[in-house]
């Protein structure tokens, strides 16, 4: 140990499989992952209750590997946490696996499990497998990881893209745009000064107060790549069906939109890391309303549209004109490396 | 008082036909729906505005060929890349070796240029009086630091004798703001002299709504008129300080147009003393006869002569991720804006 202190970077040897490799498990992974689950053995042994898991794997590659709001290590927690949660699955258990580039700075590494360690915490899930492999200088951008997870099912909640009915309402649950508008700032490509921090957060505690609700939710979606303006097309897609929007309801921060106005961007098709995009049928709307509004990250959740019959496959919006337009389909565009 | 709106509405007089020639307007109006609001008789038109979409083919073979033959590293904003040339787009050449970057200002093709002495950086300068100046700047900042890998190849265009030469393409057009913000109204008020009418007009879609309730109630009289109608950043004279660093760096020219042909002193070049800063004659190129695609009928959209949706390669050999006119590539331009924001229920 006294050898990791004073080596401040992650080296070739960090990732050979020898003395230095456990090392730094000890002093990095294991000192903050701990808990009872989390063994020193091959894989992981853990109970199952009787029912389904739902199960799911993603990678991370932000670049920044740190940005306001979050980094990578929180990301990397929230991304499988909400996939798991919008299938309406408790998430249980998650592995992490973690490819770093030669001469990363220790202290980051510490920063980054120490973000993990507590957005698993907050998320109720446990890390209890892992793995670290150290890639050459230039290899890798820093620090790549994957994380895995199996969540239990709640009896009673089915959710899929293809369930969307016409007479759905369209709820996001807060303001759209923030974590690709984010990272866009923080690359300082543009040199644009704003204060907007990522939405980036584990939504299982969001979930569970809308099936707390109501059962009776026929999507729960994450915004993510391509934000909500892609997930609205995925689910008109996968529906069959036609979606109504009325731009003035679509929650904007201000700042995102002042970001949006300059570039030219659309907030529909920033990418968000805490927003969800449910659709249930529009008498469940209000008490789903008022269950997320009390969540701290849900405050601004909004109905923002409806689902119809008609047009089936695209998003119609009403502009702030009171006409209505098509919502231009996902493009070319997004932004790479977001998350 | 009426609103513009109910003006708008309200409206049953003869046959206007509105032509907007700023790519940022296309993209409002389209995305706005504001053509779904209008009285059948006002037509509006998407004119030649987009920098991209008046980009000639042989401007992109030019780049094409100083990054492939003279091996030099190209600076570009992104909407480029794919505009198709005779040959191939940038996007093309970049799959052949061609080092292609995006950059967001011209001042960052001359910091690339700084950090990498040993490669030859060309910033390709399209764009109208908006853009112009911060090329401009570019070029003065390299010339300053005596950078001797650095130079634009340029295509920049200026709006007035465009308007002369589309004079009869509409009753009004919608000016630009940002470029009028540059260039002052002086320019515009001339133009009411040649019998070209129009209005200054802001972004929002109140800025829109109320420009095109002003040329319908200015319309009335059957006089030229000119108004401003976005006061709040267009002043008479302009910009002083741009309009003086574009006359130090830059001189008139005729330019090519794409769809439109060569319109007689529409574009900028660089002034002899800069001469050292202009790719073409850096690297001698040859005169290049661009090709375009002989279906593509981009060049009559841009006149008002036909809509995007009467060529028959729209939305079939011509989209966006696939184009072949330049009306397609740019979000501004009038083509992908039908394909992205078009026909609700048949499109």
């Amino acid at each position: 140990m006294d050898n990791m202190n004073k080596n401040d970077f992650v080296t070739l040897a960090h990732g050979a499989g020898g003395r230095q490799t456990a090392e730094l498990i000890d002093r990095v992974f294991k000192a903050h992952f701990s808990n009872p689950d989390f063994t020193g053995d091959d894989a992981a042994v853990l109970p199952v209750d009787a029912g389904k898991i739902a199960f799911t794997t993603d990678g991370f590659i932000v670049s920044p590997f740190e940005f306001p709001g979050g980094n990578i290590g929180k990301l990397s927690i929230c991304g499988t946490v909400n996939d798991l949660a919008c299938m309406g699955a408790k998430p249980l258990y998650l592995s992490c696996a973690f490819v770093i580039e030669e001469g990363f700075p220790l202290a980051k590494l510490e920063e980054i499990a120490a973000a993990m360690k507590k957005t698993a915490d907050e998320a109720g899930v446990r890390i209890v497998a892992g793995d670290t492999k150290v890639a050459g200088k230039g290899q890798v951008d820093h620090v790549f990881i994957t994380t895995t997870g199996v969540g239990q099912l709640t009896e009673g909640v089915r959710t899929s893209g293809a369930f969307a009915k016409p007479g759905d309402a369209v709820i996001v649950t807060g303001d759209v745009g923030r974590h690709g508008c984010t990272i866009l700032l923080a690359r300082n490509e543009f040199e644009i000064d704003a204060d907007v921090t990522s939405d980036c957060a584990p939504l299982w505690g969001t979930v569970k107060s809308m099936i707390d609700a109501s059962h009776d939710i026929h999507v729960i979606r994450d915004a993510t790549r391509g934000g909500v303006g892609t997930v609205l097309y995925e689910i008109a897609d996968q529906s069959k069906v036609g979606i109504r929007l009325n731009s003035a309801d679509v929650p904007v921060a201000p700042e995102v939109r002042g970001v949006c106005g300059m570039l030219g961007l659309e907030p529909l098709y920033l990418a968000c890391e805490g927003r969800l995009v449910v659709f249930a049928p529009k008498s469940e709307a209000p008490a789903i309303l008022e269950a997320l509004r009390k969540g701290p990250y849900s405050a601004n959740a909004a109905v923002i549209g409806e689902v119809v019959a008609d047009h089936p496959g695209k998003v119609v919006m009403t502009t702030e004109i009171g006409a209505q337009s098509l919502l231009p389909q996902p493009g070319g565009e997004l932004l790479p490396r977001i998350c | 008082m009426e609103s513009a709106k109910q003006i708008i509405d309200s409206y049953n007089g003869r046959k206007l036909r509105v032509m907007e020639v700023c790519g940022t307007h296309t993209h409002e109006i389209f995305r706005l729906g504001i053509r779904r609001i209008l009285p059948p008789q006002i037509e509006l038109i998407s004119g030649p505005g987009c920098p991209v979409c008046v980009t000639p083919a042989g401007y992109i073979d030019e780049a094409v060929m100083l990054a492939l033959e003279h091996g030099a590293v190209i600076c570009t904003f992104g909407d480029l890349i794919r505009v198709p040339g005779s040959e191939m787009s940038l996007a093309g050449a970049r799959s052949k070796g061609a080092a292609v970057k995006t950059v967001y200002s011209p001042l960052d093709a001359v910091d690339f240029a700084r950090e990498n002495p040993d490669k030859q950086v060309v910033f390709l300068a399209v764009g109208f009086e908006t853009t112009v100046p911060a090329a401009c700047l570019a070029v003065k900042k390299a010339a300053a630091e005596g950078l001797a890998n650095f130079s634009i190849l340029g295509a920049n265009k200026t709006m007035p004798n465009a308007y002369k030469a589309l004079k009869g393409s509409a009753d009004a057009f919608l000016y630009p703001g940002h470029v009028n913000a540059i260039t002052g109204t002086a320019v515009c008020e001339g133009l009411v002299k040649l019998g070209v009418s129009g209005v200054v007009a802001g972004f929002t879609a109140d800025e829109i709504l109320t420009a095109l309730a002003v040329i319908i109630r200015l319309s009335a009289s059957g006089e030229p008129f000119f108004r401003n109608c976005y006061p709040r950043v267009v002043r008479p004279e302009g910009s002083p300080a741009a309009l003086k660093l574009m006359d130090a760096i830059m001189e008139p020219c005729d330019a090519e147009w794409r769809g439109l042909g060569v319109i007689p002193m529409s574009g900028l070049k660089l002034r002899p003393a800069f001469a050292a800063y202009d790719a073409r004659l850096k690297f001698t190129l040859p005169p290049v006869a661009g090709r375009s695609n002989p279906a593509c009928r981009c060049g009559e959209v841009l006149q008002g002569k036909c809509k995007s949706t009467d060529c028959k390669l729209f939305g079939t050999a011509c989209t966006p991720l696939h184009p072949v006119g330049a009306c397609m590539v740019s979000n501004e331009g009038a083509c992908s804006a039908y394909y992205q924001y078009g026909d609700i229920l048949n499109g």
